[in-house]
């Protein structure tokens, strides 16, 4: 039974290493147009309600393509909305859910890393099942808030991502 | 006639720590950028470009340095954006446009600045300015040339001219 396991192994990684070398990984990314639609939507929404904030959008790597500070915002909501967007993007979810697992296990794992922070207002740029980015917003009185002007970017290009 | 610059020295000291005295009693007022005038300049001068067949990059920078809008052009080269940044950062910092940084440090390639973390000796930046305050800077990089970088920059800043003031 071990040796059948070993064997198995042995087939896994020469099947996968057949595979990683025949051809490249071919990624959709988001262009600058839509990722400041995107943060410009989101930023705006947020005003028309009232609210300041800052927004962030980040790309498949965590590598900012878009950073707004918002009118008279502290300086930590621009902070904020990077890392609500870097743990969405990491975690391929709204960043409410690690804020969820956080109250849950405040010692979970993720939380030790530098850039996740257990907050609402983040949300994953989906293509399908491919997390291509993430927007963060910060600065509304509750991430609830936060997070429906972070969708209304999303929604806003709805049609582009695919 | 040592006397009397010794005098004109002590009534200017006189009159400098008055004005420190005025301005003890009261704050600074300053203009700023908002998010909106930022985001509409950064986002004309990379339409400008663009509308010219160059992809860049774009930074606005606030009163301190700090950063109001960063764009990052997946389409530009990698480096695009920590330029356009530093550009800006020059503008600001010399209350002038980067290419005149550019043209010091050729003239002088050990011009102190030089050495600071985000001075950069290109052209692509411009002040963004309120009469004779300057409250911002941005700074493009992607184009061939500086100086299309530098033309896109002040598409930017035109297309707010009536809001800064």
């Amino acid at each position: 039974m071990k040796k059948m396991v070993y064997l198995a192994g042995v087939v896994l990684m020469g099947s996968l290493a057949g595979t990683a070398s025949a051809q490249l990984v071919a990624h959709k990314d988001l262009s600058v147009t839509t990722a400041l639609t995107i943060a410009t939507t989101a930023v705006q929404t947020c005003k028309a309600q009232g609210y300041n904030v800052s927004a962030h959008v980040l790309g498949r790597s965590g590598e900012v393509l878009v950073a707004m500070r918002g009118d008279d915002t502290g300086p930590q909501t621009y902070e904020n909305s990077m890392k609500k967007a870097w743990t969405a993007r990491a975690q391929r979810a709204p960043s409410v859910n690690f804020a969820k697992a956080v109250q849950a296990n405040p010692t979970v794992g993720a939380i030790h890393l530098s850039n996740m922070v257990p907050a609402q207002g983040g949300l994953p740029i989906m293509v399908g099942e491919d997390a291509i980015g993430a927007v963060g917003i910060s600065g509304a009185p509750g991430g609830d808030k936060d997070e429906a002007c972070a969708k209304a970017g999303i929604d806003k290009v709805a049609a582009d991502l695919k | 006639m040592s006397k009397f610059y010794r005098i004109a020295g002590i009534s200017l000291a006189s009159a400098v720590v008055g004005v420190f005295a005025a301005n003890a009693q009261q704050l600074l007022t300053h203009k700023d950028l908002s998010v909106a005038v930022a985001t509409t300049i950064a986002q004309t001068a990379i339409d400008t470009c663009k509308a010219q067949g160059y992809n860049v990059s774009a930074h606005v920078l606030g009163r301190e340095g700090q950063v109001v809008v960063a764009v990052r052009n997946p389409a530009a080269g990698f480096a695009t954006f920590e330029n356009s940044m530093k550009k800006a950062y020059t503008a600001r910092a010399t209350r002038a446009p980067s290419g005149k940084f550019a043209e010091t440090v050729k003239g002088n390639p050990n011009a102190a600045q030089f050495f600071l973390s985000n001075y950069v000796a290109a052209q692509g930046a411009l002040p963004i300015m309120v009469g004779n305050d300057v409250i911002g800077a941005i700074g493009i990089s992607g184009a061939p040339g500086g100086d299309k970088d530098e033309v896109c920059a002040k598409a930017g800043i035109d297309k707010v001219a009536t809001a800064l003031r």
